[in-house]
């Protein structure tokens, strides 16, 4: 018995040592990003223990005076709107594809797919030149549209999913009662899909906060997204390293208040399971 | 549970909600008041621009749209504005080596009637501004020119009881008694690139003799493979390895500007915009130490690098008077001395900027000989230092890959030059 308990007790310290070396690891970029921001110019490529007292905040106040915190608002905006816009028309679409009954769904479910995997790449180009002759270059509305591609379709996919592990009897019952087919919607599916709303929500957000892509090529200077303005710190001759930390973290700040409190939906609704 | 729920929930709206009203707000240009719209890569003298944006407007009324953005995005963006014929840009940054490709793609507007009719264009510093003709038709006017120097810790040179390096021989001997185990001889940019190690490489090359043609530019047979250049190649590979910092197989720019600040290198030659961070107190350890002086030179004398940049007009541009009203205020001797003023480095492109006082006060205050320095480099400069061919972009990044290998010891000097020149021969064929 006891050489058993020794034998776990020993497992156990190795899988923590394993577990801890493995976090130290994974965080390691994230501790250096941070120790980065606080290092002056000429202290940041040097070991800190060879200047442990140089540290500075002059790199948070230069992104402070520059375009970024604007850059970061666009950001919020851009992606809150395209999620918001998402939700709406991808939530009670999600709830027609899941409870209609309708022979096509297997087309639409291939269709939503071929949307998810077509690489931006292939369709930017047209959407540039639309957008140019539109007027929607630099404009909120032309990137939260083209957020909306990227978040519509996965809010459907994965709505459809979730509603479907909602027996269907929930909602007869509903509209046995008499309630409206809306009402059933807003009163007795999605609370019951709160998990999935929830995860669909956040990771669409995170979708579109994460783009890259379409605000390099459709923003200018007004609507610039924060992913574009960090690569704004690479110029010619320099590339100011403090600056872009900075700018990495307060691109990562926000999300993790975001990531923490609906963490346990995302886990639920990857997980597939649905609480009545 | 339910409220944590909630929260969250709302927390997921809110950041929806917030949004939804300032949609359709700011737009692309009204056209009814005149506007420009200028697409720059963040370089210290764009964004010194940018900042005198308000002049402009106040002198002419026209409102000039300043994007100044990193140089990946830039390339993205003009990329797509030419090739989908967008029309979106007025004036664009127009580096000299990319000058001979976009006219020969029919992106560029010329502009010779305009700038032969500018009452000043003498001043315009002509090998610059020469280096933007294209058979016959100018496609740019310059605002910056940047050239090859060397900048050196004197206190190191000193220790070790040498002089300074004048030939990339006597650099070899240099580097060997002052490489020590705290700091690196020598830091050059080795990463490769037509803008990055092309940029380095050819000071050495061009020294000893080198050519990337047989006799540019009448006759382009690729002459890469030559005994001078392997002599070059030697040299550096040499200089790198031997006597630089650790890692030096991937340095570029801000690496080398690192090293050079941190102590870390004793030496380097590269443009302007480099080495005048090595001097630069407010970032630089060693400011005080470092002297810049001319790029050593060879059998064929000093060949400084020298990097052009300028402003073009998109083809087809339906503001193009505008436009043209924009760069002829942003390269007029008063917005080049501003610049020179408020920002680090003296690459002005008009000859009177060097008469100002007060341009002359600020860099004598870096270095006594700076200015003069930098005029005596821009004559020695070729002005097809790297050719000033469409193909040059390519042929830059093949030779560049094929020299960077060789220092990386992945290739031998001799096997790397050769296939360069196979390489070179396939683009031109093609």
């Amino acid at each position: 018995m006891r050489d058993t308990s020794t034998a776990f007790r020993v497992k156990k310290a190795l899988g923590y040592a394993m577990m801890l070396a493995f976090l130290g690891f994974s965080l390691l970029p994230v501790v250096w990003v941070v120790l980065l921001s606080l290092r002056p110019a000429t202290a940041l490529f040097e070991p800190i223990w060879e200047s442990p007292a140089a540290w500075t905040l002059d790199n948070i106040r230069s992104i402070a005076r520059s375009d970024f915190p604007a850059a970061l608002l666009n950001s919020f905006i851009t992606a809150g709107s395209s999620t918001l816009l998402a939700l709406l028309v991808g939530v009670p679409g999600a709830f027609a594809l899941s409870k209609r009954r309708a022979s096509n769904k297997f087309f639409a479910s291939w269709l939503l797919l071929l949307l998810r995997m077509a690489p931006p790449v292939g369709f930017v180009i047209p959407l540039f030149l639309v957008y140019v002759r539109a007027g929607l270059i630099d404009t909120y509305a032309g990137l939260i549209f083209a957020y909306t591609s990227l978040t519509l379709p996965f809010v459907v996919w994965s709505m459809w999913t979730s509603f479907n592990q909602i027996p269907d009897e929930l909602v007869e019952a509903g509209l046995m009662d008499g309630a409206s087919l809306g009402r059933v919607l807003w009163r007795i599916v999605i609370p019951a899909a709160r998990p999935g709303l929830v995860a669909a929500g956040v990771l669409s957000f995170l979708l579109a906060w994460n783009d890259f892509f379409f605000s390099l090529i459709i923003t200018r200077s007004d609507t610039t997204t924060a992913p574009v303005a960090v690569m704004n710190f690479v110029s010619y001759a320099s590339v100011d390293w403090g600056a872009i930390a900075v700018a990495s973290i307060a691109l990562t700040l926000p999300i993790v208040p975001i990531i923490v409190l609906a963490n346990k939906y995302i886990v639920q609704s990857l997980g597939g399971a649905v609480k009545g | 549970m339910i409220k944590v729920t909630r929260r969250a929930l709302t927390a997921t709206l809110l950041l929806g909600s917030t949004a939804l009203a300032p949609m359709l707000a700011p737009g692309t240009a009204a056209a009814q008041e005149r506007e420009v719209n200028v697409l720059l890569f963040s370089m210290p003298s764009t964004r010194g621009l940018a900042a005198l944006a308000d002049d402009f407007e106040a002198e002419t009324g026209i409102k000039a749209n300043i994007d100044v953005v990193g140089q990946d995005v830039f390339e993205s963006r003009i990329t797509l504005s030419f090739t989908g014929g967008a029309r979106d840009i007025d004036v664009v940054h127009t580096p000299v080596i990319q000058v001979q490709r976009w006219v020969e793609a029919g992106w560029l507007e010329p502009m010779t009637a305009q700038i032969d009719g500018l009452a000043d264009k003498d001043d315009i510093l002509s090998g610059p501004l020469e280096a933007y003709k294209v058979s016959g038709d100018y496609y740019g006017m310059p605002f910056f020119a940047e050239t090859g120097l060397m900048a050196y810790r004197k206190d190191l040179l000193e220790a070790a009881g040498v002089g300074v390096p004048e030939t990339w021989d006597e650099m070899l001997e240099v580097a060997k008694a002052v490489d020590s185990d705290d700091t690196a001889a020598i830091a050059m940019r080795v990463a490769p690139g037509q803008g990055f190690n092309m940029f380095v490489f050819p000071m050495i090359m061009r020294a000893y003799g080198g050519k990337f043609f047989a006799n540019y530019p009448d006759d382009m047979t690729p002459a890469i493979n030559s005994p001078e250049n392997l002599k070059a190649l030697n040299t550096y590979i040499t200089l790198m390895n031997d006597y630089g910092p650790q890692g030096i197989g991937n340095f570029n720019f801000p690496e080398v500007v690192a090293a050079l600040q941190n102590g870390q290198a004793a030496m380097t030659v590269d443009g302007t915009s480099i080495v005048s961070q090595a001097v630069d107190p407010a970032a630089s350890k060693f400011a005080d130490q470092f002297v810049l002086a001319l790029p050593p030179g060879g059998p064929a004398g000093r060949s400084p690098a020298i990097a052009v940049h300028g402003l073009g007009i998109p083809a087809g541009s339906e503001n193009a008077d505008a436009a043209f009203e924009f760069v002829k205020w942003a390269t007029s001797t008063e917005t080049l001395s501003k610049l020179a003023i408020n920002e680090a480095y003296p690459d002005f492109t008009r000859a009177s900027v060097a008469e100002n006082p007060e341009v002359q006060a600020k860099y004598a205050d870096v270095q006594e000989n700076f200015l003069d320095l930098r005029v005596e480099a821009l004559t020695l400069a070729l002005g097809h230092y790297r050719p000033l061919i469409p193909t040059w972009p390519e042929i830059g990044a093949a030779i560049g890959e094929n020299v960077n290998a060789a220092v990386n010891g992945l290739m031998s000097p001799e096997e790397a030059l050769e296939a360069a020149e196979d390489e070179m021969k396939s683009i031109l064929a093609y």
